[in-house]
């Protein structure tokens, strides 16, 4: 009996805890891999640093959907917002003439805003947050082009370009950003009160409630932060690419999902990790790597992406049946 | 039909321990028991929900075995559960074919549906319209539906667990009336109840269940008085275990006083006194609305009449953060899996999770913190963990309930509601809670406790108010003598006047 017990206990532990570790091993693996058979091409500088350079906007973006799933919700919004702050961002300077900083906080300040409005509502109306995000994903999309049509803003502040674009011994400046971010946030479910509310709402909102939790509330912070992450994206956009338009955000939605669920994070809610989602970006950004490098054709990008995460989220459900046979 | 022999084992309990029910065509057959004698995993063997340890199932003369609850219907065996099981969106007659639809070309063939339903109907001299979506239905007629349902697949041996639990005395005598019936036709009706007078009026054997073990099987029912089925029930044979006594200062203000509450959910004229170190039993069968009482108190259901006092002043409990931190009144869940504990989460975090406003500093709270608050309680509450970022999902029942009182202790409670603290628990470890509970209110917490354990109620309270219907019956002054308090007890519960 108690060894079974214990063998039962040391197996849904580590598989509960391997899930970093084995996304670890792969990331570790598919680099070695892509750089042995290129030739060290990946190697190179210019090589390295797109690969980072490329990798802070999905980062944050799974981020942004992973701080949602936490409580047992969904964020349709998160792409498209995303694009609208980028935009407003280039508009704030360009037509408005906007220092460059206030315009980046004005961003910030519009995408926890509309955040806090998609908790309010999925709060108020207790409608589902899938079906509240996918109205206002719309809303926003259309308000992307409201703000200047399809035209691109380019030549905005040289000194946030050159920030976006630079780096710091080689590594790239947003990329750091990024990495900051994520330390902010893995503070944040660890530490901070506020953090491990939200998860014990995702986790078991009976048992929240009862123990004196608002699960409104949680919503509403999870729902805001996810706003503010895809405000930082869309200044890293700004920031990094130099010219925007109105089409940015399109294909952000189904990456924002992708990391996070490799990453290890239930969607039932309740369990986050910042770690795993970071490092499912990175493998994310890996497979894009070798399209370029092996010059396969684009589509089989989607292709394998897809089957990642499905069968990620194959082994997740495995996981969970494990740990729910526990005593 | 028998079954003979059956034992079942689960973790830490033993639910059946070579139970007997045979069962003759042509009778109704009494099932009875009291809370957690073993009647519904009997149930569960004999529909083929559960495997027997143990025993064997006989169905004329010819031993079987069940794989899954499809295998008994198909032997012949239905039953309607207690809660229902129809899919509201189907009509009637689609939910009474749902296991028996025909279908030519691979199309279903709704004339022969209806036929079939309108049949089965007959034979329960019922008159329903097929052609009604189920979710238009009263319940009594939803469960007329359900046992048509069973006929459907030509059920010989026809369960009905707890059926008037949510009728109306008119409604139970027709049901009663169909059951007959059924009997006339050679079939064999199993009835569940806890209403004796019912039993009584129908059934013609009866079988008793207690601690897992028949001990009336098959008897006819008609060699009992209402008195002796009481007796068989409760048993006599219970050891009392004895705690320290405790003494109560009867003068003390009492920590929490209702007067004349009546609540959202329908309580009507509840009123209680509860003082520190006192701890007050709450007995009631499933479903009398003790629970529901409890959520009142936390600010969950709405109270809509009387007074709630604690520590004398006046309460309005508006959510469960007033309870909690202004009233200090905590609430130890009956089902701890899906309302106690965050499974995913580590110990630690389940004990702070009331305190994390306290323990935070600058909205940031260390994890030593929170490992010096769980560690205060390994000892206090004999919690076994191999240390505070064990996962709560990996501890056994007992000790997850004991994460559950140990958060509500780390909140400073005065006031602990603690629901159904050891279903699911085995013996030894259910000794060490109530010595627990004890010492708990022998600190000065005032205890509410809800019990569907008559040992257990017995053992611990010191009054015990006894719930029928939303409504408070009785109360008994508990001097832990098994023989007289259970049978007080049991009396108030079965007492005849039926609202």
């Amino acid at each position: 009996m108690t060894v079974l017990e214990r063998f039962d206990r040391a197996t849904i532990q580590t598989s509960l805890r391997s899930t970093e570790f084995t996304l670890a091993v792969l990331a570790a693996v598919g680099f070695t891999v892509l750089a042995s058979t290129t030739h060290g091409n990946l190697l190179t500088a210019d090589t390295l640093k797109a690969l980072f350079q490329f990798l802070a906007v999905p980062m944050v973006i799974g981020l942004a959907q992973m701080v949602v799933l936490g409580v047992g919700q969904m964020n349709l919004s998160v792409g498209v917002l995303t694009g609208f702050c980028s935009v407003i961002t280039a508009y704030l300077m360009v037509q408005s003439g906007w220092p460059a900083w206030l315009a980046v906080l004005a961003a910030l300040v519009v995408g926890l805003g509309v955040g806090t409005v998609n908790g309010l509502l999925v709060v108020l109306t207790r409608i589902n947050g899938f079906i509240v995000t996918l109205a206002t994903m719309t809303i926003i999309s259309g308000l992307r082009y409201g703000v200047h049509g399809t035209a691109t803003f380019q030549n905005y502040s040289p000194q946030l370009v050159r920030l976006g674009q630079g780096s710091v011994l080689g590594v790239p400046a947003i990329f750091i950003g990024a990495v900051i971010v994520a330390g902010l946030l893995a503070v944040f479910f660890r530490r901070m009160s506020a953090g491990r509310r939200l998860l014990a709402s995702g986790g078991n909102p009976l048992a929240a409630r009862l123990s004196g939790i608002s699960n409104d509330r949680s919503i509403v912070i999870a729902h805001a932060l996810s706003g503010l992450l895809a405000g930082v994206a869309g200044v890293f956009i700004v920031a990094s690419s130099g010219s925007v338009n109105a089409s940015i955000g399109d294909d952000l939605l189904l990456p924002s999902f992708a990391a996070p669920i490799i990453g290890g994070v239930a969607l039932a809610g309740g369990v986050v990790s910042v770690l795993g989602t970071c490092l499912a970006a990175f493998l994310i950004r890996l497979v894009d790597v070798a399209q370029a490098q092996y010059g396969i054709n684009p589509r089989w990008v989607d292709l394998i992406v897809g089957a990642v995460v499905l069968g990620a989220v194959l082994i997740s459900q495995l996981r969970s049946r494990v740990s729910g046979g526990s005593p | 039909m028998t079954a003979e022999g059956l034992v079942k084992v689960f973790p830490g309990v033993r639910a059946l321990d070579g139970a007997n029910l045979r069962l003759e065509a042509g009778t109704v057959h009494a099932l009875l028991g009291e809370n957690g004698a073993g009647k519904s995993t009997l149930i569960k063997i004999v529909t083929g929900v559960y495997r027997p340890d143990a025993g064997r199932i006989l169905i004329a003369g010819a031993e079987r075995h069940f794989s899954g609850p499809l295998d008994a219907q198909h032997a012949g065996i239905g039953v309607v559960h207690q809660e229902r099981n129809l899919i509201p969106a189907f009509s009637v007659a689609e939910n009474i074919a749902l296991q028996v639809v025909r279908s030519r070309f691979g199309f279903v063939d709704r004339a022969a549906m209806r036929d079939t339903a309108r049949d089965c109907l007959a034979q329960l001299d019922v008159d329903l319209r097929v052609d009604r979506p189920a979710s238009d239905l009263s319940v009594a007629q939803l469960q007329l539906v359900e046992i048509a349902k069973a006929l459907a697949v030509e059920s010989r041996v026809l369960l009905l667990d707890e059926p008037t639990a949510s009728l109306t005395p008119e409604e139970s005598e027709h049901l009663f009336a169909v059951v007959r019936r059924l009997r006339d036709q050679g079939r064999v009706v199993v009835l569940v109840s806890h209403k004796l007078e019912e039993v009584f009026a129908v059934a013609d054997t009866v079988t008793v269940l207690r601690d897992g073990r028949s001990v009336a099987e098959g008897a006819p029912l008609a060699g009992y008085t209402r008195g002796e089925i009481v007796d068989l029930m409760v048993g006599r044979a219970h050891a009392d275990i004895s705690l320290a006594a405790r003494t109560v200062d009867e003068t003390a203000v009492p920590a929490l006083e209702l007067v004349d509450v009546a609540t959202a959910s329908g309580h009507r004229d509840i009123s209680l006194t509860l003082r520190p170190g006192e701890i007050l039993g709450l007995y009631g069968l499933v479903g009398a609305g003790r629970s529901e009482l409890a959520r009142a108190l936390l600010g969950l259901d709405r109270i809509t009449a009387g007074t709630v006092r604690v520590h004398g002043a006046v309460a309005r409990i508006r959510n469960v953060g007033d309870a909690l931190h202004r009233y200090r009144i905590g609430y130890v869940t009956e089902n701890r899996k899906e309302e106690g504990v965050f499974l995913q989460q580590p110990v630690s975090r389940n004990v702070a999770v009331t305190v994390w406003r306290r323990l935070a500093r600058h909205g940031v709270v260390r994890d030593r913190a929170e490992d010096e608050l769980v560690n205060t309680y390994v000892d206090q509450l004999g919690l076994r963990i191999s240390g505070p970022r064990q996962l709560a999902g990996q501890l056994s029942g007992g000790n997850q309930q004991k994460l559950s009182l140990a958060k509500w202790l780390a909140a400073d409670c005065d006031i602990l509601v603690i629901d159904e603290p050891t279903v699911g628990i085995d013996v030894r470890t259910k000794a060490a809670f109530h010595e627990l509970i004890a010492g708990l209110a022998t600190s000065g917490l005032a205890i509410l406790l809800i019990s569907s354990d008559l040992p257990e109620m017995v053992t611990l309270a010191d009054r015990i108010l006894v719930m029928r219907d939303h409504a408070i019956t009785g109360e008994i002054d508990n001097d832990h003598r098994y023989d007289t308090v259970s049978q007080a007890v049991i009396r108030l519960i079965h007492s005849d006047t039926a609202a």
